[in-house]
C-alpha cells in the first residue's frame, strides 16, 4: 500500500514536473542558530542540500540565539515566517500549543527516514504536544560535573564528589583564594542558563518544575548559597553564562564547574591541565538522579505553503545524523546512533559519562509558557543567593508564581 | 487629460487657491509650514502610530497570532494592574530612579565640570577636549561589552586597580551584588553620555559675553560669585535643554542592559526599558511589555513639559 | 598676569583626565590582542603577554566585516541624508518663531521619540510590512533611525540658527529676495559649519545603530556591523578577544575621523553659538 502511495506520488510529481516550467523551484526558508560563530549543523547541511540541484532550493537564514525566538514570533504574526525553524526545546511548546506548528504526526507514520522510536524519551517529549508530533528533536545536550584532576590530586582527594553534601566538603577543600581559586563555577544567571543549572537539583530532590519549594530544594538552594556565600564559587556566577564560568576553570581559576558537552572541544584545546567528567552528585548517596536537558528541536510552520517540500528538507537534514557528534560535536538526540570514538582520550571519556547523564535528562516543560515558569525559579534563585529573600521564602514565592501559571 | 488642462485653468484664475499656496510657500508663511509639515508627517509616520500602537496594546490582550493586528479583545486595565503588582515592581522603580537620576547627575556634573575646565585657557584644551567626545561616536553594544569586562569581578581590570591603590581588600562584584550592581550600567552610562554634556554645555559657556566676566571682575566678584551670578543664569536654556535631552536618552538608553548586567543580579539592576523589553521579548508577554513604555511615556511627557518651559527664557540674537 | 604655570599644571590634570576617560578604548585595544586564557587570568595583566596581532585579519575574514561596515556606512549615510533634509528647515523655523506653536512643534518633535527603539520595533516591524518595506530592509532602517534621530539634530541645528543675526535674513527680504532665497543664501551658508557638525554627528551615532537593524534586515548581506558584533554576544560564545578586535575595528574608523575633524566639530558648535 505504502508502495502504491508512493508510485502513485511519483506520478503526479512527474505530471507536475512535465507540466510546470524547467525553472521552477520550491524555496524553503530554514532558520537556526547554526553559522552565526562558526560552521554549524543547518547551514552546513542546508549548503549541501542546495548543491545537490533538485526542485528544492533551501534559503537559511541564521539569528543569533537571543533573537530567535522574537524573530519567529514577529515573522509568524505579519505572515513572513520560514517553512522550517530550529528552536531550543523549552521554547518549542509555545508554537506547537497554538497550532503555529504542522502536525506532522501522519507525514512521520508514513517516513522511511523518521522513526519516533528512535528517540530519547526526553526530546521527544519536547516536541509533543497533545499526544501528537510536531517537530523532530535535532540534537541534544545535558550538564554534568567537570573536574580538575590535577588540583584534586595536590588536595589528596581520589574520587569526584557524589553527594551534595561531599560536593560542598570537596568545593571548601579546594578553594584556595591565594591562588586565586575557587572551588566551584556554575552559572546562576538570570536567565534560562540559570533555570537550565538549577532545575536539575530540583528535580534531584524529588520536585519538578510544577513544585520547587520541597523541603530537598530549599535545601539545594541552601548549598548554592553557602557556596556562593562562603567564596568557594565566585560571586560573578550569578551574571556569568555557562561558557564563560566554564572559561575560569579551563585557565585553573575554579577546581570544578558544572557544564556541558558544548565545552568539550575548547577545553581540550585550552586547559593545561588533566581532567574529568562525573555525574551531577545526588542529594543522598545513591539518591535520584536528574539532569537538565539541552538542545534543539526542528520545527514546520503551520503556515508553510509547501508543507510536503519542508517535510522532505525536514527528512534530509534527519537523514544526517550520523554525521551529527563527529563533524558538529553535538549529540544525536538518538538512540541508534553509536557515537564514534573521537581519538582523544579526555574527550572520548567525557562523552561516555554525558550519554549515562543524558539517561537522566528531563525536558523543561513542555509548557506554553515556560519563559514565565523559568522566570520565577531564577528570580527565586538569584533572591536567596544575593540574600534578599530566605531560600524557603524565594522558593515559596515562585512557587505560587508557577502555581498561577499553571492554573 | 486633466493634466493638460491644469495649467491653462491655473493662468486664466489668478490667486487660485494652487498658486496662493506657491506663492506663500515661496515667500510667506507657507514656507515655515511646509518646512515644520514635512518632519511632523515623517514622525507621525514612523513615531506617532508605534506610539499609539503601543497605547492600544497596553489596553487589550494580545498574542502571537494577533501581534499584526489592530483590533484585538479589550482588556481594560487588566495589563497596568498586573504590571503594578508584579513582585519586582517596585524595585524596577527604585532602580529606574536610581539609574536616571545618578546618570543624569553624574553627566551632568562631570560634564558642567570638564566644560568649565576646558574653557579654561591652556596649551592644548582644544584639542585634549576634542579627545573626550570620544564616548559619543561609540556604538552602545561596544561600549557595554567593553565595560562589562571591565567591571568583572574576579578578571575584571576595575577591581584590579582599585586593589593595587588600597581603595578595597576584596573584589567588588560591580555586576554580580545587588547592592552595586545598578551602579555598574550607572557609571558606563555616565562615562557614554559625558561627551554629550560637556560638548552641549561648553557650547553654551561659550556663548555668554566675555564682557560679563569682565565686568563682573571689576566689580570684585570672586569666580565662585561670577559662576552663580552669570555662569549659572545665563546657562539656563542651555542645561534645561541638556536635562531633558539627557533625561530622553537615559530612559532610551537599552544595550547597556543586556551586555553588562542583564538587569540582575535579582531584578537589582532591572530599569523600566529593559523591564519592558523583557516582558516583549523574553516573557512573549507583550501587552505587559507594551503597558510599561507607556507607563514610560507619561513620565517623559513630563519631563518634556519641564523642556519646553525652560526654552521660554532663551533670547534670541 | 599670565601665569605659565597654572597652565601646564591644567594640561597635567587635563592629561590625567584624558587618560582615565580614554581607558576603556585602551582596554578594548589590549584585549583584543591577549590569548584566550591570558584574557581570564587573575589579576589581569595590563599589556598582553605575546601580542595575537593575527586576531585582526582573522576576525575580519571570519565575520565577513567588508560588507558589514559597507551596510553600515550606507545606513548612516542615508539616515544622515533623511534627518538633515527633513531636520534643517524644522529647526529654522522653530529658530525664528517664539511663540506657543513653536513650543507645541518642539513638544511634538520631542514626545515623539521618546519611546524606546525596543519597544518601537515591533510596531515598526508590522507596519513596514504592510506597506511593503520589508523588501528593501536598509531603506527601512535608514527611515527607522532617522526618526530616531530627528529630534536631537533638530534641537542642536535649532540652537545654530538661533545665533544667526535675523537682522541678516530681515535685509535679505528687504533687498527683494523671497523667502525661499533668504533662506538659502543668507541664513543657511550662515549656519553652514552647524549644520555639518551635527550631520557628522547624527553620522557616526547611526554608525552604530543596533535595534532596528537586527530586527528588520534579515539577510546578512544587507546588515550593518552592529548586527555582526551582536552574533558574538550570545550566552554561548564569548571569545572575548574577538569581540574586542571586532570591536576595535569596528570603531577605530569612526575614531580616527573623529580625531581628526574633532576641532572642527567643537568649533562648529561653539562658534555657531557666538554672536
Amino acid at each position: 500500500m505504502d508502495k502504491a502511495t508512493l508510485k502513485l506520488g511519483g506520478l503526479l510529481l512527474a505530471a507536475t514536473m512535465m507540466t510546470a516550467p524547467a525553472t521552477a523551484q520550491t524555496i524553503v526558508k530554514v532558520w537556526s542558530i547554526d553559522g552565526t560563530n562558526q560552521p554549524g549543523v543547518s547551514d552546513t547541511l542546508s549548503k549541501e542540500f542546495n548543491e545537490r540541484g533538485g526542485d528544492i532550493q533551501i534559503e537559511y537564514r541564521s539569528i543569533p540565539f537571543d533573537e530567535l525566538v522574537n524573530e519567529a514570533l514577529r515573522a509568524f504574526a505579519t505572515g513572513n515566517a520560514p517553512d522550517i525553524i530550529s528552536v531550543d526545546n523549552p521554547d518549542f511548546a509555545l508554537f506547537s500549543s497554538r497550532g503555529a506548528f504542522l502536525d506532522i504526526t501522519d507525514r512521520v507514520a508514513n517516513s522511511d527516514v523518521i522513526d519516533p522510536a528512535n528517540y530519547f524519551q526526553g526530546p521527544l517529549n519536547s516536541v509533543t504536544w497533545d499526544g501528537k508530533l510536531f517537530g523532530v528533536p535535532k540534537y541534544t545536550d545535558t550538564i554534568a560535573l567537570f573536574y580538575n584532576k590535577d588540583l584534586f590530586e595536590a588536595a589528596g582527594i581520589a574520587e569526584p564528589p557524589k553527594t551534595w553534601d561531599e560536593l560542598l566538603e570537596t568545593a571548601r577543600a579546594l578553594n584556595d583564594p591565594a591562588n586565586n581559586v575557587y572551588g566551584i563555577t556554575f552559572s546562576a544567571r538570570a536567565g534560562e542558563e540559570g533555570t537550565f543549572q538549577f532545575l536539575p537539583w530540583i528535580q534531584m530532590s524529588g520536585g519538578s518544575y510544577g513544585e520547587v519549594n520541597g523541603p530537598g530544594a530549599v535545601r539545594a538552594l541552601e548549598i548554592w548559597k553557602t557556596m556562593v556565600d562562603e567564596r568557594l564559587a565566585s560571586q560573578d556566577v550569578l551574571s556569568l553564562g555557562q561558557w564563560d564560568s566554564t572559561g575560569t576553570f579551563n585557565t585553573g581559576n575554579a577546581a570544578m564547574a558544572i557544564s556541558g558537552p558544548w565545552e568539550l572541544n575548547r577545553m581540550v584545546e585550552d586547559a593545561q591541565f588533566d581532567w574529568a567528567v562525573a555525574l551531577l552528585p545526588t542529594d543522598t548517596d545513591g539518591g535520584e538522579r536528574s539532569s537538565a536537558l539541552g538542545g534543539f528541536n526542528y520545527g514546520i510552520f503551520a503556515t508553510t505553503q509547501n508543507p510536503d517540500a519542508a517535510f522532505e528538507v525536514l527528512e534530509f537534514f534527519v537523514s544526517q545524523d550520523e554525521r551529527m557528534f563527529p563533524e558538529f560535536s553535538s549529540l544525536p538526540a538518538r538512540n541508534d546512533i553509536v557515537l564514534p570514538e573521537t581519538g582523544v582520550p579526555l574527550k572520548d571519556a567525557a562523552l561516555q559519562v554525558f550519554q549515562e547523564q543524558l539517561q537522566y535528562a528531563q525536558p523543561r516543560g513542555p509548557h506554553p509558557e515556560w519563559q514565565k515558569i523559568s522566570k520565577a525559579i531564577y528570580d527565586a534563585m538569584q533572591a536567596a543567593l544575593t540574600g534578599q529573600q530566605t531560600p524557603q521564602q524565594a522558593l515559596d514565592q515562585a512557587q505560587q508564581t508557577i502555581a498561577g501559571i499553571l492554573g | 487629460m486633466d493634466i493638460s488642462e491644469a495649467p491653462a485653468v491655473n493662468s486664466r484664475r489668478r490667486g487660485n487657491p494652487v498658486s496662493r499656496i506657491l506663492s506663500s510657500i515661496r515667500d510667506g508663511n507657507g514656507f515655515d509650514i511646509l518646512l515644520v509639515a514635512a518632519p511632523l508627517v515623517f514622525l507621525v509616520l514612523l513615531a506617532g502610530l508605534p506610539l499609539i500602537y503601543n497605547v492600544l496594546m497596553s489596553f487589550q490582550q494580545v498574542d502571537m497570532f494577533t501581534l499584526g493586528a489592530w483590533i484585538r479583545p479589550f482588556a481594560g486595565f487588566d495589563n497596568y494592574i498586573s504590571v503594578i503588582s508584579q513582585p519586582e515592581f517596585p524595585l524596577v522603580v527604585r532602580n529606574t530612579i536610581i539609574f536616571v537620576v545618578g546618570s543624569m547627575a553624574g553627566q551632568f556634573v562631570l560634564g558642567f565640570a570638564l566644560a568649565l575646565f576646558f574653557a579654561q585657557n591652556f596649551p592644548g584644551a582644544a584639542t585634549i577636549r576634542g579627545l573626550f567626545l570620544v564616548s559619543w561616536v561609540m556604538p552602545g553594544l561596544v561600549v557595554g561589552a567593553i565595560w562589562s569586562w571591565i567591571l568583572a569581578g574576579d578578571f575584571g581590570v576595575l577591581n584590579a586597580i582599585l586593589r593595587s591603590l588600597g581603595l578595597i581588600e576584596a573584589a567588588i562584584f560591580w555586576k554580580s551584588d545587588p547592592n552595586f550592581s545598578i551602579w555598574a550600567v550607572t557609571i558606563a552610562n555616565i562615562w557614554l553620555g559625558l561627551a554629550f554634556n560637556m560638548l552641549l554645555l561648553s557650547v553654551g559657556l561659550a556663548a555668554i559675553p566675555k564682557e560679563l566676566y569682565e565686568a563682573a571682575a571689576l566689580d570684585g566678584a570672586n569666580a565662585w560669585k561670577r559662576f552663580l551670578t552669570i555662569t549659572l543664569p545665563m546657562m539656563r536654556p542651555t542645561i534645561g535643554a541638556v536635562l531633558s535631552l539627557g533625561l530622553i536618552g537615559t530612559l532610551q538608553q537599552f544595550d547597556l542592559f543586556p551586555a553588562i548586567t542583564e538587569g540582575g543580579p535579582a531584578n537589582s539592576s532591572t530599569v523600566a526599558q529593559y523591564w519592558a523589553w523583557q516582558m516583549s521579548f523574553t516573557l512573549y508577554d507583550f501587552a505587559r511589555g507594551a503597558t510599561i513604555s507607556v507607563m514610560m511615556f507619561v513620565l517623559v511627557l513630563f519631563a518634556s513639559i519641564l523642556y519646553v518651559r525652560s526654552t521660554r527664557s532663551e533670547v534670541r540674537g | 598676569m599670565t601665569r605659565p604655570w597654572t597652565q601646564w599644571v591644567l594640561l597635567a590634570v587635563a592629561l590625567a583626565m584624558a587618560a582615565v576617560y580614554l581607558f576603556p578604548l585602551y582596554w578594548m585595544y589590549v584585549t583584543s590582542l591577549k590569548t584566550n586564557s591570558e584574557i581570564f587570568a587573575n589579576p589581569p595583566s595590563f599589556w598582553p603577554a605575546d601580542p595575537q596581532f593575527a586576531i585582526y585579519p582573522g576576525v575580519w575574514a571570519r565575520r565577513s566585516m567588508s560588507t558589514f561596515l559597507w551596510n553600515s556606512t550606507i545606513i548612516a549615510a542615508g539616515v544622515t541624508a533623511v534627518t538633515v533634509i527633513l531636520g534643517t528647515g524644522c529647526a529654522y523655523v522653530l529658530a525664528r518663531y517664539r511663540n506657543a506653536w513653536v513650543d507645541v512643534g518642539l513638544f511634538c518633535i520631542l514626545m515623539l521619540q521618546v519611546l524606546p527603539a525596543s519597544v518601537m520595533i515591533t510596531p515598526l516591524f508590522v507596519g513596514f510590512n504592510q506597506v511593503g518595506l520589508l523588501g528593501s530592509p536598509r531603506l527601512a532602517v535608514i527611515l527607522a533611525s532617522a526618526a530616531k534621530a530627528m529630534p536631537f539634530f533638530v534641537v542642536l541645528v535649532r540652537a545654530t540658527f538661533m545665533s544667526v543675526p535675523r537682522e541678516l535674513e530681515e535685509a535679505a527680504l528687504v533687498d527683494g529676495n523671497s523667502r525661499v532665497g533668504a533662506f538659502f543664501t543668507i541664513v543657511l551658508p550662515l549656519a553652514r559649519n552647524g549644520i555639518l557638525v551635527c550631520a557628522i554627528l547624527t553620522f557616526m551615532s547611526a554608525f552604530g545603530e543596533y535595534i532596528y537593524s537586527k530586527s528588520i534586515i534579515q539577510d546578512p548581506r544587507f546588515q550593518p556591523a552592529s548586527v555582526g558584533l551582536s552574533g558574538f554576544l550570545g550566552p554561548n560564545s564569548s571569545d572575548w578577544n574577538a569581540i574586542m578586535a571586532y570591536s576595535a575595528i569596528y570603531v577605530t574608523p569612526i575614531l580616527a575621523v573623529f580625531v581628526l575633524l574633532q576641532r572642527r566639530i567643537v568649533s562648529g558648535l561653539t562658534s555657531g553659538a557666538l554672536k
